[in-house]
């Protein structure tokens, strides 16, 4: 069996036998078996990059039947991608246990990581449309953990949410009756820019810009992102909303003609610098400090809009911007994962959920306040961090051509609004006048799995060279 | 890797690794954090020492690993750089010591040596980038470990002003990075050159090339405190007086000079610069500061703030130098590069220790300071009198060599900027060297 496909079912298998047996450590087996995950991935990885993308038929019918999967090479990175974080959020939530809300989390989580390898595998509209509303379902559920409090956000997620999906239904079913198919690759080949395919194409953007909480479709993730248990806001933030980003990238890179694609690239450079600003105002005006990190995701997300709008702007077959949007993922996820954890430490070692009750945490929690700026500073986008790299390159395709120069301008006021929110967070840090002390013990073990994804997204510039030519190949 | 290979990146970490060690220090092991701190000032100067003597010899350091495609990260030891690097090893050496006195048994120290540290690490990493995008890593970095130095006391002022320090140096580090990046679209990232190597862009590029070149000085001056971009230095003086002169003379306003220099020789180049017709606002910009630097000066009470508004006012002469493009002006801006670090340091030591030991922080306060500590007095008045350039101390020379700099291009003009900033520096800086001594007057400790 391939080992993509063991990436995908162990963690399916996991969640229905947690389900079922309900075993005592729970954590313990989510640790194995995402590392199981991790180790397939990397697997499915290398044979990916030694021979190419390959078709995977589930069931033994041929094609056209069978579910057909296929193994990218930006499939196997983004598998590798969905359990390495799964694995971090999983050995933090072992740790400390009110992370998780309930213990149902264990098993949720494990679902959730098997819906969106299934995403990153499918190719065909329905398929995608299958693993999107399973992704969305657990979502929800996940956010409910958090108890009372959280049900009105995660009810208005799982309308929303629902909306969405039946918006992009309405598109692939649009589709079907105009072209007769579904799989992307044949889909290639057939669509022509008339006006049943640019209504699918609408329909299916909106729904999938809402699911992915693309500004101005975002409301509904700041609440729901803020409610939720720790550990799960890491999950959403870092990974759930990368789901409907890629079926979008899929839909407008691989089947939609041309001839769209210049307005489309304008309306999302567009809103992708305003998700950069509203998102970081809203940011810098947030009172809690799990919100803060919420609307960062909303002005982060912002950054891949922009880079897939430009991409459709300027040239298809850009290599700096195929990889600015992936390398804006990976460190987007690697950054907020800390960047959420390392809150959900501040909040429960401080005794506060206020951006002002952090006073005095460089000297009370050193380590999860590291974190949160090492963590920030990937998302401001200093050099070398990850984000860092993915602003470099998408800064050079604009300079190149004058015209172009008014997105750098976006891109430099989303920087200084960044920096504004991430510091806002630590300067408070650094008020020793009248600290807030520590209510319970600090965990040290945990703040440094809290700091650990930061630490990796900086990590990213040691490699950033190969990885940044390699990025820059998977556009096809 | 050979040891010329490895040698630049040597300096770096003997700074770095000991401050990484020393967050990691409880606050009552003072003995281990002392010896760190000394092992890597020893350490650093050593390897600087075997550096410099290594290029008399005429060997050539150089050290680079891949960054960015295309752009690797480049230490390497030029004429620029090792003057950069000898200055601030030598100031952050003296620096450590007075502050390992000065912060005896206060809070906090293994926090604000190790972020000291790192301080001195990225402005050695800075003075030896060997390539833009290498020196706007250091120069990035700079900021993030200087903030928590200046918020070290954690009040409310000292919160205030980090805030203001924030807004302006990542402001400006922003422009700098938006400059780099237009640029390495133009022409590449490659080594810095003797003569720039923006020549042949010239006639292509030269609305881009002025844009860039607005958005790197835009972004340097705000840490080289070119007016109007200056508010936050007079802001930071209520961070710790060391922390003072690490900001004031051996890093962060340094380092901006630093950039500025290196932007105008060897990335643009003065024929460049000529042709676009650059360095006229440059030139008015600097001047402009040093006028201004000395009139602020005159109207601060605080001793600590004249000290700042005289900083703003100095280190533009480092800028007046480079923006004559002349090749006497241009050493008169680098002697006043050095000149100036040690004579800032040894003023901010002196108000440092006045705070400390009398309580003294305006300048109302200081008659009679001569008799009570009279060699402290007698350094500062050493420095104030090299601020305003009375031979023969090193002010005097680097002002002279500007003059001549100034006649032999012939900006005339500049010379009566020099005379108007010595005499005003001379009202703001003198009578603290006298009447203390001649004056006494009894005032409360």
């Amino acid at each position: 069996m391939n080992a993509a496909l063991v990436s995908l079912l162990l963690p399916l298998a996991g969640a229905l036998l947690l389900i079922l047996l309900r075993p005592a450590r729970s954590g313990r087996w989510v640790i194995a078996l995402s590392l199981g995950a991790l180790v397939a991935a990397i697997m499915a990885l290398q044979v990916v990059l030694d021979h190419g993308e390959r078709n995977l038929l589930v069931g033994g019918w041929e094609a056209g039947l069978a579910i057909r999967f296929r193994l990218t090479p930006l499939a196997a990175l983004l598998l590798v991608f969905t359990a390495g974080l799964h694995l971090l959020v999983a050995l933090y939530t072992a740790r400390i246990a009110h992370a998780a809300g309930k213990e149902d989390y264990w098993a949720l989580s494990c679902l959730l990581h098997a819906a969106l390898a299934a995403l990153w595998l499918s190719a065909d509209l329905f398929n995608l449309y299958v693993t999107l509303e399973l992704l969305s379902l657990v979502a929800v559920a996940l956010v409910s953990l958090a108890g009372r409090k959280a049900w009105k956000p995660a009810l208005n997620y799982l309308l929303l949410s629902l909306a969405g999906s039946l918006a992009y239904l309405l598109g692939v079913a649009l589709i079907y009756g105009r072209y007769g198919v579904l799989d992307l690759a044949l889909l290639a080949q057939l669509t022509e820019a008339d006006g049943v395919t640019h209504l699918a194409l609408l329909l299916m953007t909106l729904g999938l810009m809402l699911k992915a909480a693309l500004w101005p479709l975002h409301l509904w993730l700041p609440p729901a992102h803020a409610a939720a248990p720790t550990a799960v806001s890491a999950l959403l933030s870092a990974l759930v909303v990368k789901g409907p980003l890629y079926i979008l990238w899929l839909i407008w890179s691989e089947i939609a003609p041309v001839e769209f694609g210049r307005d489309a690239g304008l309306l999302f450079g567009t809103a992708g610098v305003l998700a950069l600003l509203a998102g970081g105002w809203s940011a810098l005006r947030a009172p809690r400090l799990k919100t803060l990190v919420a609307y960062s995701t909303v002005a982060q997300l912002g950054y891949a809009l922009l880079a897939l709008g430009l991409l459709l702007l300027l040239h298809l077959n850009e290599p700096r911007l195929h990889a600015a949007l992936w390398l804006f993922v990976l460190a987007h996820g690697l950054a907020k994962v800390s960047m959420f954890l390392a809150a959900g430490e501040l909040q429960s070692i401080l005794g506060s959920k206020r951006v002002t009750g952090m006073r005095g945490a460089s000297q009370n929690v050193p380590i999860a306040l590291a974190a949160f700026a090492v963590a920030g500073g990937s998302l401001v986008g200093l050099p070398p961090s990850g984000g860092f790299l993915a602003k470099w390159l998408l800064l050079q395709p604009l300079f190149e051509r004058p015209q172009h120069w008014p997105w750098a301008v976006g891109v430099l006021l989303g920087t200084l609004m960044s920096a504004a929110y991430v510091f806002r967070v630590v300067a408070h840090g650094f008020d020793r006048a009248r600290p807030n002390p520590p209510s319970i013990r600090p965990d040290r073990l945990a703040q440094w799995l809290a700091l650990l994804p930061a630490l990796l997204v900086w990590g990213l510039a040691l490699i950033s060279e190969p990885l940044l030519l390699w990025l820059g190949g998977l556009g096809r | 890797m050979s040891w010329h290979a490895f040698l630049p990146m040597a300096i770096v970490l003997s700074s770095l690794l000991p401050g990484l060690v020393i967050f990691g220090l409880r606050e009552d092991q003072q003995r281990l954090r002392v010896t760190l701190n000394l092992l890597g000032v020893t350490l650093k100067l050593l390897l600087v020492g075997s550096m410099l003597y290594g290029v008399s010899q005429g060997s050539e350091y150089r050290f680079s690993v891949p960054l960015l495609p295309g752009v690797p990260l480049v230490l390497q030891a030029d004429a620029l750089a090792l003057l950069f690097v000898a200055l601030s090893s030598l100031l952050w050496a003296l620096t450590t010591v007075y502050a390992i006195g000065y912060l005896e048994d206060s809070p906090l120290r293994s926090r604000f040596f190790g972020y000291f540290s790192l301080c001195v690490s990225a402005t050695v990493g800075l003075a030896l980038a060997g390539n833009l995008v290498s020196f706007l890593l250091f120069y990035e970095l700079l900021t993030l470990a200087t903030f928590p130095l200046v918020v070290h006391r954690g009040t409310p002022e000292s919160l205030r002003a980090g805030r203001v320090y924030l807004a302006y140096t990542v402001g400006g580090g922003t422009l700098v990075l938006m400059g780099v990046a237009l640029l390495h679209s133009l022409a590449g990232t490659p080594d810095f050159q003797a003569a720039g190597y923006l020549l042949e862009q010239v006639d292509e590029h030269d609305m881009a090339l002025r844009v860039a070149f607005a958005l790197l000085i835009l972004g340097l001056g705000v840490k080289a405190a070119l007016i109007p971009l200056h508010g936050w230095l007079p802001q930071a003086m209520v961070a710790p007086a060391p922390v003072s002169a690490l900001l004031h003379a051996v890093a962060v306003v340094k380092a901006g000079a630093f950039g500025i220099v290196r932007v105008v020789y060897d990335v643009f180049g003065a024929e460049a610069l000529m042709q676009l017709d650059l360095t006229k606002p440059l030139l008015w910009l600097a001047a402009g500061t040093i006028l201004y630097g000395s009139l602020r000066a005159l109207q601060q009470r605080e001793l600590k703030k004249r000290l700042a508004y005289s900083t703003i006012s100095q280190v533009s002469y480092v800028t007046l130098g480079v923006a004559l493009l002349g090749p006497i002006a241009a050493v008169g801006g680098l002697v006043h590069l050095v000149h100036q670090g040690l004579m800032k340091v040894t003023l901010f030591y002196c108000a440092g220790n006045f705070a400390e030991t009398l309580g003294i922080h305006r300048i109302r306060e200081m008659d009679g300071v001569g008799r009570r500590m009279p060699w402290t007095m007698t350094a500062f008045s050493i420095g104030a009198l090299g601020m305003i350039g009375i031979p023969p101390i090193a002010g005097f020379i680097s002002k002279w060599t500007l003059g001549l700099g100034a006649l032999e291009v012939g900006q005339d003009w500049v010379l009566l900027v020099l005379l108007g900033s010595a005499l005003l520096n001379a009202t703001a800086l003198s009578p603290l060297g006298w009447s203390q001594l001649i004056v006494e007057r009894e005032f409360a400790i």
